[in-house]
């Protein structure tokens, strides 16, 4: 089971740009979901999205910053849940780097593994089943991502 | 057996299995590797393993002379539509802004 999530992409911008538009929490509300994510080691921030309750998720994603390499590198946690204090960790790591007048851009989320269970679990003893149909439907429903604040 | 007739809520009620559940989560693992989580005697696991398995939660393969419990793939679709949902999150946001940072920086 893949437990890593993996993109890359390139833009025709230096990475000090790129770098700018991944940390000004200003910038980040145009293109991703507004919060309070600042590049600093150990701050703590959160990036709001719509919740849904259908998938469990109360809207809010929990995150701190784990490094910062300027220009270069920025990893965050980011924990998701219903609500009630139960969080699924990840974490969220970009990577730039200057190629050909331009940035190559890596983003990986991962770290999924065993932490994503208690998640299953809660909606297993909730009713698996039928929880299942519904996350279904909401991704269904969902088409133009969670972050539509 | 009657356990073969537990429905899904009766198998994932007890939280040895739950346990076991959590820990085949982060690898498969053999029934003796799985037994020594637990105070309970490796029939006692072996009896809830059994359980799982009928439940479909579990496949058990057996490799050389030992028995591999793994999390069957089908059971827990639920973490796999998380994944797809945040690969297609990511795909979308991320083309989102390269399209923000090509107007921004292209009309200067």
């Amino acid at each position: 089971m893949a437990k890593i999530i993996q993109h890359q992409l390139f833009y025709p911008h230096p990475p000090e740009v790129v770098w700018e538009y991944i940390t000004n929490q200003e910038l980040i509300s145009q293109w991703l979901m507004p919060g309070d994510l600042k590049p600093i080691l150990g701050h703590e921030f959160q990036l709001r999205a719509k919740p849904m309750p259908e998938m469990d998720f109360d809207g809010i994603f929990y995150c701190k910053i784990l490094e910062v390499i300027p220009h270069k590198k920025l990893s965050y946690s980011w924990k998701f849940g219903p609500g009630n204090g139960e969080l699924c960790d990840s974490t969220v790591n970009w990577t730039l780097t200057e190629k050909d007048n331009g940035t190559e851009l890596l983003l990986v989320h991962r770290d999924f593994a065993g932490a994503v269970s208690p998640l299953i679990l809660t909606s297993m003893e909730k009713g698996w089943l039928s929880n299942m149909h519904k996350i279904l439907n909401a991704i269904n429903a969902e088409k133009d991502g969670a972050a539509q604040a | 057996m009657e356990q073969h007739r537990l429905d899904v809520f009766q198998v994932i009620a007890d939280p040895s299995r739950r346990q076991i559940l959590h820990l085949l989560s982060k690898d498969s693992s053999t029934i003796n590797s799985l037994a020594e989580n637990f105070d309970m005697s490796r029939p006692a696991v072996s009896k809830h393993i059994k359980v799982l398995y009928h439940a479909g939660f579990i496949e058990i393969q057996d490799i050389g002379r030992e028995r591999h419990c793994i999390l069957k793939q089908d059971g827990f679709k639920e973490l796999n539509e998380w994944l797809a949902y945040y690969d297609k999150f990511w795909g979308d946001k991320l083309d989102k802004l390269g399209a923000l940072m090509n107007d921004n920086l292209n009309k200067k």
